[in-house]
């Protein structure tokens, strides 16, 4: 064998060698689902559907809740979410089981929450999606001190709950049948 | 005075292969720590809570990947500010303080069309003060929410080097965060600023519109908590949703920033010719 033809041998045979150990590198790097769909991991799909649930709905919760169901879906509040105020089912509800007590808003809490969607101080809100109040001009109004938390007249959960009753009783408004 | 010690061998051979060996086992050991990571947690079975279908069709049916199609509409004149979409998505997340997955911005204009734009800590807070700092009068006054707008031609996905950003069969723009780098990339390229880089976990993050509850037969977290029904969520492939009834309607529907020919999923009702 002359020298020449050694030489070329080496060259190939490394060429060779080192295209079979890239070949394998790439194998070991390339995740096993990637390029299914497209240029990517297709299992980054199944680990999204993965991630756990934090927030029920209003059902999940009021299927406990019977007491605070009968108000709250007789109210003009009943789109609100319950978690939006009270936080996540998740925190409350582990497989079952309660696992911890969700917060209740209180006093002044409960003002400032009430004017976060009813302030017509910002004069984004169309009066036909929700009812607005300035404050303290609708507590002057009403003749109460102004120092009244919303919910002294209003029920959070149904707001018109006792202002219909008082004005039924008061022969303002019909009673219902 | 003589120099003892020899000079290191440095011939053209000599030195062509020690740059080639250092080279590529430093590169190899740079890229081999990539990827596994935590996706054991991931794959733990999560518990479905026993909560009652919102979009009907995925559970317990078989999920054809590449048959689904999406849509989302914001309706802004029914959009109130409150940011209850604001809070759950925080929350559903755990989303990091000072980043946002989704928003709400406070749209003002004057009658000299100029236009102000603010938007508070994102509208976690709720909008509770007007603005002060506005002299003129105000010609109109809106809230637009803002999330991923699912983009058929998608920015940011067609720049990520490594794959960690893409494109479901059924049209959601996810993240991979076992592969992604961190580069921000895709942040620069989102024409709706919808993405962030995660100050805990350093990979990009953005709005999935909730596929793990979609593909679970729920609403997004902020659809269902909407009070007024402002954020629409549904199938396109039902005839009876919602969204499929309005896009199929004749209301003016608007995509934002359609000039870029993103061809957004995410579509606007009522929106004024101000909103970017």
């Amino acid at each position: 064998m002359s020298n020449y033809e050694f030489r070329l041998i080496v060259v190939v045979a490394t060429i060779v060698v080192a295209t079979g150990i890239a070949f394998v590198v790439k194998a070991q790097l390339i995740p096993d689902s990637f390029g299914k769909y497209g240029h990517y991991r297709a299992d980054a799909i199944d680990e999204e559907t993965q991630r756990p649930i934090r927030h029920g709905t209003n059902t999940s919760c009021l299927k406990c809740h019977a007491y605070e169901a009968a108000i709250h879906l007789k109210g003009r509040h009943k789109t609100i979410s319950c978690e939006f105020c009270h936080g996540t089912y998740a925190d409350h509800i582990n497989n079952g089981k309660k696992i911890g007590a969700l917060p209740v808003k209180k006093d002044t809490e409960i003002t400032t929450l009430c004017l976060r969607c009813h302030n017509t101080e910002i004069k984004a809100r169309s009066q036909a999606v929700i009812k607005t109040v300035a404050m303290p001009e609708h507590l002057e109004s009403q003749k109460v001190k102004v120092t009244h938390t919303c919910n002294q007249c209003h029920h959070v959960h149904a707001p018109l709950k006792y202002i219909n009753r008082a004005k039924q009783i008061t022969g303002l408004m019909e009673a219902e049948s | 005075m003589k120099i003892e010690q020899a000079p290191p061998k440095l011939d053209r051979r000599t030195f062509i292969k020690n740059v080639l060996t250092g080279s590529i086992t430093g590169s190899l050991l740079l890229i081999y720590p990539m990827g596994g990571g935590d996706a054991l947690d991931m794959l733990q079975p999560a518990t479905i809570p026993d909560i009652p279908v919102q979009i009907p069709g995925i559970r317990g049916e078989t999920y054809e990947i590449h048959e689904r199609k999406f849509a989302f509409i914001v309706d802004i004149t029914q959009c109130i500010g409150c940011g209850s979409c604001c809070v759950a998505d925080k929350r559903e997340y755990k989303v990091p303080d000072g980043y946002y997955r989704t928003w709400v911005e406070r749209y003002i204009k004057d009658f000299n069309d100029q236009v102000y734009v603010d938007c508070p800590n994102g509208g976690l807070d709720g909008y509770q003060t007007p603005r002060t700092d506005i002299e003129v009068q105000v010609r109109d006054t809106f809230f637009v929410p803002k999330l991923c707008n699912m983009c058929k031609e998608t920015p940011c996905t067609q720049v990520c080097p490594v794959g960690a950003t893409f494109t479901s069969p059924d049209g959601f723009v996810l993240m991979d965060s076992d592969r992604c780098v961190g580069c921000g990339y895709c942040i620069q390229a989102c024409p709706y600023s919808s993405r962030f880089l995660n100050p805990i976990t350093h990979t990009a993050e953005k709005c999935t519109w909730c596929y793990h509850r979609v593909r679970k037969g729920l609403l997004p977290a902020c659809v269902e908590v909407c009070p007024t029904g402002a954020r629409k969520f549904g199938s396109l492939r039902d005839e009876t949703s919602e969204v499929y009834k309005i896009l199929k309607g004749p209301g003016v529907l608007t995509v934002l920033k359609e000039s870029m020919g993103t061809w957004p999923a995410l579509y606007y009702l009522g929106a004024r010719l101000e909103v970017i």
